[in-house]
């Protein structure tokens, strides 16, 4: 498993490794999903849809922060848990409307909050937020408020 | 002179319960703590100390941030911290009141006693579980569109009033009437009124709570008489925020400082800190988001309230008036406000910031309410479903040591992974109703992250407040049936 929840006092941490930035914001993601419940039930166990998600944002680090309190609103507007979460981080371009900007294309599926006993995690912070490249690829460390 | 020194950082003790980092180089400002020496090593346990003095870096913090008995780590501002920052120069920020805006806690009196409701407790846990709405996407009392969103925003309890919900007498005993003048629905984003229309009076999970108690402990009679409290007495605490709203509203607003004041936050050294400075738009934009906020989670514990009442009806035959079910009071714990305290010889209107703090004003503060004026505003200080509660008084000091504040509850000792670790939900459950305490959740991992263990002790938390005039204390309460998500 690529991501571990870490100890901290009132809230969660998600640590995260992966080869990939894309897999590691991924990762994180699912850590996310793994702080909400515990016994996320399989696709074939119940109507989980796939969607999708874009975000865009001006540094890789905010883009992280953006996309995992998009999938908070996502969970509450949706009613379902993000699992199984799927990205795609395109650097930013130099020319155009859009230069500067970070972009990540996201997908995650479904699963019905009614089909699951889970804890609400309130937001995504900045505190201790790590992102980073490292010699064995890449490594995240966030802080949820639960 | 004592010192206690942890990871690197020395307080030096200036008194009983009060410990002072000196401001170095980097600090705004010194900090303080407010504990015993007992309740000391369990802040100096993880980075509570280090976000304190990082507090002091906010621009315009006057006198000292401070840190209140039952303080722990949180993220940016700790849990349990209290910053008065100048209103002219100084800033506000999101951080320093926390994602859940208005998280706090009401308490609805009743007539009944003890003993009316023993061999009843059963059927008022499920009536009242059954009544309230908890957990993550449980809903809530009402499911809406976002204009009635917009107009709980901008009114408060007083649109719970016009639609039936509430009463003159509830608007009476809650916090500024239960109403923040300033709100403006504009200044929320679409996305947190999309994520408050479906979670309008509910209790999320967590921490969060409704309890049925049983005054245990009267400790100052004339207090209790004048807050309608007696041995005995059964009385109902309700423990829940702004839900998702108010989530969405501080996270909106960290992201819009950070890209607005790039500046001041990289003087700052936790991008949770992120600050506007005031006056600036930002500031003031932010400052009528909050407002607004604070007036939905008003009226989510106010629709609680209301289906509160209603499951007590069903319980025990009776309607609510004939009850006696009136609202004590309701105060927030998460907050960030503009009032006006003495610095330096000079009055000063500052944006007091108190994340897992209470307001605590003694009597005579104009914005105590009526009833409570004379006695001084009504604190409420939840325990633990094991230790029980206390109902305080704003202290006469607290307007000199603590810009009129106090704790707000245990305080956490325990990360919830290990707590999961240490306790079985079903076991705790079982131990507590040995104690005649009966708890239903939404799930055994609740029960088992909020067992008792994990908070410390609320005796010695309020022995504290008490011993440095910030908060007396009036009566205790023990649970008798809690609900949680």
């Amino acid at each position: 498993m690529p991501f571990e929840l870490r100890d901290h006092t009132a809230d969660v941490a998600v640590a995260a490794t992966d080869g990939s930035v894309d897999g590691v914001f991924a990762s994180v993601a699912d850590g996310l999903a793994a702080a909400s419940c515990a016994d996320v039930p399989d696709p074939g166990e119940c109507d989980s849809d796939r969607f999708s998600l874009t975000v865009a944002a001006e540094s890789r680090e905010a883009l992280l922060y953006d996309y995992l309190a998009d999938l908070i609103y996502e969970r509450d507007v949706r009613t379902v848990l993000p699992v199984d979460n799927e990205a795609s981080i395109e650097e930013p371009r130099t020319e155009g409307p859009e230069a500067d900007a970070w972009h990540l294309d996201a997908s995650a599926r479904g699963v019905p909050l009614e089909a699951i006993d889970a804890r609400e995690v309130k937001a995504v912070t900045y505190s201790e937020m790590a992102l980073e490249e490292t010699l064995q690829g890449w490594r995240a460390y966030v802080v949820f408020d639960v | 002179m004592t010192t206690y020194d942890a990871n690197g950082i020395t307080l030096q003790k200036v008194r009983e319960h009060v410990w002072e980092i000196p401001q170095d180089e980097e600090m705004g400002a010194p900090a303080r703590v407010l504990a015993s020496e007992a309740l000391l090593e369990e802040i100096a346990d993880d980075r509570t100390l280090q976000q304190l003095k990082n507090a002091t870096r906010l621009p315009g913090v006057r006198k000292q941030a401070l840190c209140m008995p039952d303080g722990h780590q949180g993220y940016g501002f700790p849990v349990g911290g209290v910053a008065g920052i100048d209103a002219e120069s100084g800033c506000i920020s999101p951080g320093a009141v926390g994602f859940d805006i208005n998280c706090g806690v009401r308490m609805v009196r009743t007539n009944l006693t003890y003993e009316d409701v023993q061999g009843h407790e059963r059927e008022l846990v499920e009536e009242l579980f059954d009544a309230i709405p908890s957990g993550l996407g449980g809903g809530g009392v009402l499911e809406t569109d976002v204009e009635t969103v917009e107009a709980v925003l901008e009114r408060g309890v007083d649109w719970a009033r016009e639609a039936g919900y509430a009463t003159e007498a509830d608007l009476a005993h809650c916090e500024d009437e239960g109403r923040r003048k300033e709100a403006d629905a504009e200044a929320v984003s679409q996305k947190a009124k999309d994520r408050g229309k479906n979670q309008l009076g509910s209790l999320g999970s967590g921490n969060h709570f409704l309890e049925v108690q049983r005054v245990t402990d009267v400790l100052r009679e004339e207090v209790a008489d004048a807050y309608g409290l007696s041995e005995d007495e059964i009385v109902v605490l309700i423990h829940c925020g702004s839900r998702g709203l108010g989530h969405q509203v501080c996270t909106d607003y960290v992201r819009r400082i950070e890209e607005a004041h790039p500046d001041l936050l990289d003087e700052l050294p936790d991008k949770d800190l992120a600050a506007a400075p005031a006056g600036s738009r930002l500031a003031e934009e932010y400052y009528r988001a909050m407002g607004a906020a604070i007036n939905f989670a008003w009226v989510n514990r106010q629709l609680i309230t209301y289906r509160t009442r209603k499951a007590f009806e069903e319980v025990f035959d009776a309607d609510w008036e004939g009850l006696g079910m009136e609202l004590l009071y309701d105060v927030a714990h998460n907050i960030a406000k503009k009032e006006t305290h003495t610095v330096d010889g000079e009055d000063r209107e500052l944006y007091v910031h108190r994340k897992g703090a209470t307001r605590a004003f003694p009597a005579g503060r104009p914005e105590v309410p009526d009833a409570y004026r004379e006695v001084g505003q009504p604190v409420i200080i939840p325990g633990s479903m094991g230790a029980g509660s206390y109902v305080l008084r704003g202290g006469e000091d607290s307007l000199s040591e603590t810009f009129g504040s106090t704790a707000h509850g245990a305080g956490r000792t325990m990360s919830r992974t290990q707590a999961k670790n240490d306790f079985w939900g079903e076991d705790v459950q079982e131990e507590l109703e040995g104690q005649q305490v009966y708890v239903k959740a939404q799930s055994g991992a609740t029960i088992a992250e909020e067992a008792p263990g994990v908070y410390k002790d609320v005796d010695e938390v309020v022995r504290v407040s008490e011993a440095l005039g910030i908060g007396d204390t009036v009566a205790r309460t023990l649970p008798v049936c809690n609900i949680k998500g």
